[in-house]
């Protein structure tokens, strides 16, 4: 048996977090339950962060997004705010997992467990999405790219907890492309996703690239290389050959039960080709 | 649906649906008991290595502990096994397997049993491995069974028929080809478990989720040296079987531990993760095939060289490889066969018994070859196959004339009319940007019952009760597909009673008869063949005794009404509770035993079958598969189904569909997903996380069209169609792939990477469109 802590608030959060040891802080689960019944993990105990308020919800913030770390995919992707704005993060939660897991599952944990598979972060990556971490005292912002250090790695400190993701959206990214490869059509784990911010003006000039990639090295992968090699050009086959190109060289995948690093680097170059459907016609 | 009299040929609601969606039937797993103890395994944790010692001090000291046994304390043989009995209970000198049994614990609570389990202290000197074909036939292997005299080689075979290889050199066509395909897993929902106990006069008692409750009582019996009347094995309602329980899974631990509890209930449940390291798998296969045929297509000449990997013990894997043997040529004539095969053991899991016994693996082989060979001579694949497709009188691959029902060539015939073929190019055209469409075809066919060497026997009883209602007394498993349904139809009908008052017994030693095991197809073939003379002799009983009771002199002018019989010229009635009453136990129970008709020209080869060669009935079908591939990904999506079936005449057509569905599923994930990975002996894919089994969205709607063709000898002309779907969808997609694609697949799954790869090295230029 272990403890599991449940502050309905803030307070009764730090002073769960005082106890020694450190109760291990989680909020949906979905994975970390797994790994707790495998015994790859076991902590003493646990606090869960969901029935906090102050760290649930999406609100309009400083002109974007602000999203609480408890927010379950299931509500981000029903919430008209994300719908509206982030249509590039509500195409990679409706990949993630399936309803059960949405319903539990929430964006800070998706964080926090900082998988390169983790669906939510190739959009925060092209999105540069910036955490909020909270401690009693202290609170910081950092940019979600330096927060994650490492596979399942974080800048976290102990006294320390995510209570949102801040994301501004510019309005100006035309194309919102999200693509995950896995080895079913649902429930599956990302072999490799991408996700892509385009701004193409009307005549078909790309203005603007953010991409990253997901599962392909051991955080998200980000191309400035990449992205160079579209500005200025169309979405022409040519054009995506070259940036396909850049980015196999920017990758560094794994090979696992899944897919072969071969395969990983062949199709985080090929799913850029996609991008041509989105052609201005 | 509402309560009726069931007909045949009729939809009828399935008698276990009412109790299963309200929760209320009773799986194995649902038993538990007062004092209940639990027992579990420690596993071998190494693929092969020599048991040094096993120390159970430590765990048998943890309070809580009742019990820790090693392979000195099984009692009898210690070995397990269908055919060969070459299976330890608990290991003793050696295991061989990850898996392996090395000593069992009993506890009474699970939280125990899991620190006790990880108590026991096994040295174990590791043995070099052997891990896969080449691995176990190289020169100087090392020996998986050193006692085994034919090294190993568990079974090394031969069907010739003609002179194949003199044959093939005189013609003009020829294809070759190497094919792989991987252990696939069962997958059922509910994983092996049982619950046992002593009773007072020393009867072991088993309610097991089990395919086989009859044979298990022999396992036990012999693997325990108990006395064989001294078991009763109860069978409740399974939670999917495929075959993954026919044969020992709990059953000899769990009578080992009933032992050892003093009367108290032993409850064993294997978690996922322990039934993908110990439960049974499909064979993984090497397949070599040489393929001849004339100028005009007519196949000619065989030869095949099938190596199927048996894993650590045999359990069914020579009579799994003789049937797909038996079945390499595929539904077609060919004239002069040589089909070689070797069943080897390896330090790999345990392969058995699953759903297209042998044949799903040869089927991929046998329907790319036609399909190489279409393309060589520029002919259609359907023309193909029809030209050679075998009718009733002709002899098949492994030399057997046809004598029963064998509808191929209609099955072929109806997919050759439908939109969905007749359709395909314009369909083929309309591919989006960066995918192709390809459509494939498969022709298969499955062997029912048991094959020769094996009586395939059921005994039915039927009773009219005290009360005057009707139970029915199964004695062969029913694991999902439907067969206790299709026996309360048959009862409902000759005894013209509504399906909701037949009360069904599911088997049990002491109370149902031998009927052999829900496998092989037979299930409503055998035992609705005992069912039929069963009720039919209890209906004469009943009329006859309303006959008395009514005065009425000649049976012909009453009628047998739901709960009474009815004397229609006079309106004169009477209730079956009344007329059930006056009745002796002997007289309201009718029992009935029917044996399967086997070949009776056996032909002179495949001699090194001891059993399970050759088979009378074949059910058959011919599936189409329309598919889109990304080109980008290598991803393939199955977009259409149709499947059109031949298994005799339809009981239940919505009992015979589902089953269809079922096996095309099945068949996606064997086809595009499914591959229990191995290194070195270990399971890189012990989970359902790694493990990937098809989704919904990974299974298109699945057209069924049914052909039937009467079986006389079959209960209202059926034959068994559990296991013929899952045969077609691993050829028919990769035969669509070759469609839309020009790649040749020769290894199974045909997974995303694979496609990607062969489409690379193909050179295809990749987009759909211009730029």
């Amino acid at each position: 048996m272990k403890e599991v802590f449940l502050p309905g608030n803030l307070e009764e959060l730090w002073r769960a977090l005082e106890r020694e040891p450190a109760p291990r802080p989680y909020c949906g689960g979905t994975d970390l339950l797994v790994h707790l019944r495998s015994g790859k993990t076991d902590p003493d105990a646990l606090v869960c962060l969901e029935r906090i308020p102050e760290l649930s919800g999406v609100r309009e913030e400083e002109g974007g997004l602000w999203i609480g770390a408890a927010t379950t995919h299931a509500r981000l992707l029903d919430d008209p705010l994300v719908r509206a704005r982030l249509p590039l993060l509500a195409r990679a939660l409706s990949t993630l997992g399936s309803p059960p897991v949405r319903n539990m599952g929430t964006i800070g944990g998706n964080i926090c467990t900082a998988s390169p598979a983790g669906d939510t972060l190739p959009p925060l990556y092209a999105l540069d999405g910036e955490v909020e971490l909270r401690s009693r005292d202290s609170s910081r912002r950092m940019p979600l790219r330096r927060f994650i250090t490492g596979p399942g790695e974080t800048a976290l400190r102990p006294d320390e907890i995510l209570a949102g993701v801040r994301v501004t959206p510019d309005g100006t990214y035309n194309v919102h492309h999200f693509e995950k490869i896995g080895i079913r059509r649902a429930m599956a784990c990302s072999i490799a996703s991408l996700a892509a911010l385009l701004r193409v003006s009307s005549s078909g000039e790309i203005e603007a690239a953010r991409l990253a990639w997901g599962s392909v090295g051991p955080t998200v992968v980000v191309s400035g290389e990449a992205e160079q090699a579209l500005l200025g050009k169309r979405l022409t086959r040519d054009v995506l050959e070259d940036a396909a190109e850049r980015a196999r060289k920017a990758v560094s995948p794994i090979d696992d039960v899944r897919a072969s690093a071969a395969y990983r680097r062949e199709v985080s170059g090929n799913l850029l080709l996609r991008l041509m459907e989105h052609r201005p016609l | 649906m509402k309560p009726s009299v069931p007909e045949i040929g009729r939809s009828l609601r399935r008698a276990d649906g009412p109790s299963k969606v309200t929760g209320r039937e009773k799986y194995a797993a649902d038993h538990y008991g007062e004092g209940l103890l639990w027992a579990g395994v420690r596993r071998a944790g190494v693929p092969h290595g020599r048991i040094l010692s096993v120390d159970t001090a430590e765990a048998a000291a943890l309070p809580g502990v009742v019990a820790v046994l090693t392979g000195g304390d099984v009692p009898g043989t210690n070995r397990q096994g269908i055919v060969h009995k070459d299976q330890p209970v608990l290991c003793r000198e050696k295991v061989r397997h990850f898996g392996d049994a090395v000593a069992l614990v009993i506890a009474g609570d699970r939280e125990t049993l899991a620190k006790a389990i990880s108590l026991v202290r096994v040295r174990m000197e590791p043995l070099p491995g052997v891990f896969g074909v080449d691995d176990a036939l190289a020169p100087g292997a090392p020996l998986v069974h050193e006692e085994w005299s034919g090294g190993n080689v568990l079974l090394r075979a031969t069907i010739r028929n003609g002179e194949a290889e003199k044959a093939l050199e005189a013609c003009p066509v020829i294809v070759e080809e190497t094919f792989e395909v991987p252990p696939q897993a069962h997958a059922f929902l509910e994983t092996e478990n049982g619950v046992a106990w002593q009773e007072e006069d020393g009867t072991v008692v088993l309610v097991v989720s089990t395919q086989a409750p009859f044979r298990d009582k022999w396992e036990v019996s012999h693997a325990l040296g108990l006395p064989w009347d001294g078991i009763r094995v109860v069978g409740p309602v399974l939670g999917g079987g495929f075959g993954g329980k026919d044969g020992a899974t709990v059953q000899c631990l769990l009578a080992l531990a009933a032992l050892h509890a003093g009367g108290r209930r032993v409850k064993m449940w294997w978690d996922r993760e322990e039934n993908f390291l110990a439960g049974y798998k499909r064979h993984g296969a090497r397949l070599h095939y040489r393929l001849g045929a004339r100028e005009d297509g007519t196949l000619h000449a065989l030869h095949c060289r099938l190596f199927y990997d048996t894993g650590a013990y045999a359990h069914l894997g020579g009579e799994v490889m003789a049937l797909g043997m038996e079945h390499a040529g595929g539904p077609y004539r060919i004239p002069h066969t040589l089909i070689e095969g070797w069943c080897v053991y390896t330090n790999h899991p345990v392969a058995g018994a699953m759903r297209g016994f042998g044949v799903a693996q040869v089927s991929f082989a046998a329907e790319r070859m036609m399909d190489l060979l279409a393309g060589k001579l520029g002919m259609d694949p359907l023309e193909l196959r029809k030209r050679n497709a075998l009718r009733q009188g002709d002899r098949n691959c492994a030399g057997v004339t046809l004598t029963a029902s064998t509808g191929i060539l209609e099955c072929l015939e109806r997919i050759g009319g439908h939109p969905l073929w007749t359709g395909r190019e314009t369909w083929k055209g309309q591919a989006g940007p960066f995918k192709k469409r390809g459509v494939g075809l498969a022709a298969v066919w499955n062997a029912m019952g048991y094959g020769r060497g094996l009586p395939d026997s059921a005994l039915a009883k039927i009773e009219l009760t005290p009360e005057g209602r009707l139970r029915l007394y199964s004695g062969v498993s029913d694991m999902g597909q439907g067969n206790a349904t299709a026996f309360v139809q048959i009862a409902g009908h000759i005894l013209s009673q509504e399906d909701e008052t037949i009360e069904l017994i599911q088997p049990d030693t002491a109370r149902t008869l031998p009927s052999g095991s829900s496998a092989a197809g037979r299930t409503t073939y055998t035992y609705g063949n005992a069912l039929i003379p069963a009720c039919e002799e209890l209906r004469r009983r009943i009329v006859g005794r309303a006959a008395l009771m009514l005065l009425v002199d000649t049976l012909d002018d009453l009628e047998l009404l739901p709960g009474r019989v009815r004397h229609p010229a006079s309106g004169r009635e009477v209730p079956l509770s009344v007329l059930a009453a006056t009745m002796t136990e002997h007289e309201r129970i009718c029992i009935s035993q029917f044996l399967m008709p086997v070949v009776r020209e056996v032909p002179g080869t495949g001699k090194e079958f001891r059993i399970g060669f050759p088979h009378l009935f074949f059910a058959h079908a011919a599936h189409l598969a329309r598919i889109e591939v990304d080109e980008l990904t290598g991803t393939i999506e199955v977009k259409d189904w149709l499947a059109a079936t031949e298994a005799g005449r339809v009981l239940n057509p919505q009992g015979f569909e589902q089953q269809v569905q079922g096996a095309v599923a099945q068949g996606i994930g064997y086809g595009t997903l499914e591959e229990v990975k191995l290194r070195e002996g270990r399971i890189l894919t012990p989970d359902f996380a790694a493990y990937i089994l098809p989704g919904s969205l990974d299974v298109p709607e699945i057209i069924s069209l049914v052909e039937e063709v009467e079986e006389p000898t079959g209960p209202y002309g059926m034959k068994g169609v559990g296991e013929v779907g899952a045969n077609g969808p691993l050829p028919a997609i990769a035969n669509a792939l070759a469609d839309g694609c020009g790649i040749s697949m020769t290894r199974a799954p045909l997974t995303a990477e694979r496609v990607l790869e062969a489409l690379r090295r193909k050179g295809t230029p990749g987009a759909g469109e211009t730029s």
